[in-house]
């Protein structure tokens, strides 16, 4: 394996991450707080509603969270035009795929593994009304107790998930 | 407008999650391994400086804070479910699409599981409604109806302690593999 990079020996999180609150702040003093996770089950409402419309009608947490025209969609808009035009700009191009845990042996495993862990990240999220930006990020920057309760679940199993999926590496 | 504030914010996050490299789910992995503390100083340093800057513009404009109601049970079954997720995918809902938006196949598949949970939220809501979100329910709570401080003060304390976090504790704890 190749040593650690000069960027990951010297992170630079440190005014990404001040960059990262001001933005939070600034979105809240706009519009309301960043999150990402709702239009997950707006993008399936929507969905829904073209091939099933009746069925779509009769799912009451479709109406609870209405339609896709929203702040919050425009956000995940953004992340795909930011996400693009950061990696293109900085000419740090992303590996087409990254085998992250021991099981990982084929891309297909790393497949099965990135899908699994969407699912359950989508139902977590849901359940708790948020995810790492709504709940951890916003959340607790407007201080809210459900962000910090979220966040301490998060990491109560993603910590040993992660480490044990490392074993025999 | 508010679309055009949103998609403005949005390339804001995308452009930070990217550099910061929270979309590599390698580098999640290393951090939720505690072997490289990047993205959590990251996001440690984004609620320190967010609170601040939030509670002390309160003073001066309208806020559009909106507080998650403290459903205990839900909100802490639904952390650990997606910790489970996190450290899975290596990505979370936000990190998944920007890394879809810089190539990376794997986060597609992340992009489609999240879509089906999604469905399989919506089509279990009645019945989790009823068992984990209704009880237990303290509604919009923030700390400042536990501590009984001034926002503004709870805001600048916690921040210190994130900020102490991010800037005295080792970033790299072990060589990767």
């Amino acid at each position: 394996m190749p040593s650690a990079s000069t960027s990951e020996a010297e992170p630079r999180f440190g005014r990404l991450g001040v960059g990262f609150g001001l933005l939070g702040a600034a979105s809240i003093a706009l519009f309301g707080p960043i999150g990402v996770s709702t239009t997950y089950p707006r993008a399936v409402g929507a969905m829904l509603e073209r091939l099933f419309p009746s069925f779509a009608a009769s799912q009451p947490y479709l109406v609870q969270i209405g339609g896709l025209v929203r702040p919050e969609t425009a956000i995940v808009l953004g992340l795909v035009i930011g996400g693009l035009l950061a990696s293109r700009l900085s000419g740090e191009r992303a590996p087409g795929v990254e085998l992250v845990h021991a099981h990982e042996r084929s891309r297909a495993l790393r497949y099965l593994t990135a899908f699994i862990g969407g699912f359950l990240l989508l139902f977590g999220a849901r359940l708790a009304g948020g995810c790492t930006s709504g709940h951890v990020i916003s959340g607790i920057m407007q201080l809210s107790v459900s962000g910090l309760i979220f966040g301490a679940g998060v990491f109560a199993t993603g910590i040993p998930t992660a480490k044990l999926l490392q074993k025999g590496r | 407008m508010d679309l055009a504030f949103g998609l403005l914010i949005g390339i804001g996050m995308g452009a930070l999650i990217q550099r910061v490299r929270a979309s590599s789910p390698g580098m999640i992995a290393r951090n939720l391994r505690l072997e490289n503390l990047s993205i959590i100083k990251f996001m440690a340093l984004a609620i320190a400086v967010g609170a601040v800057a939030s509670y002390v513009l309160a003073g001066f404009v309208p806020m559009h804070f909106s507080i998650k109601p403290t459903y205990v049970l839900g909100v802490l079954a639904g952390g650990l479910v997606f910790g489970l997720g996190f450290g899975l995918a290596g990505y979370c809902p936000g990190t998944c699409v920007v890394g879809a938006a810089e190539g990376r196949k794997d986060a597609l598949f992340t992009l489609a599981g999240g879509l089906g949970g999604a469905l399989a939220f919506t089509l279990a809501f009645p019945a989790l409604e009823r068992s984990l979100i209704t009880p237990f329910n303290y509604g919009k709570i923030t700390l400042a109806d536990l501590i009984h401080l001034p926002p503004l003060g709870i805001a600048v304390g916690l921040a210190l302690i994130l900020a102490a976090f991010a800037f005295l504790a080792p970033t790299q704890l072990r060589r990767p593999s």
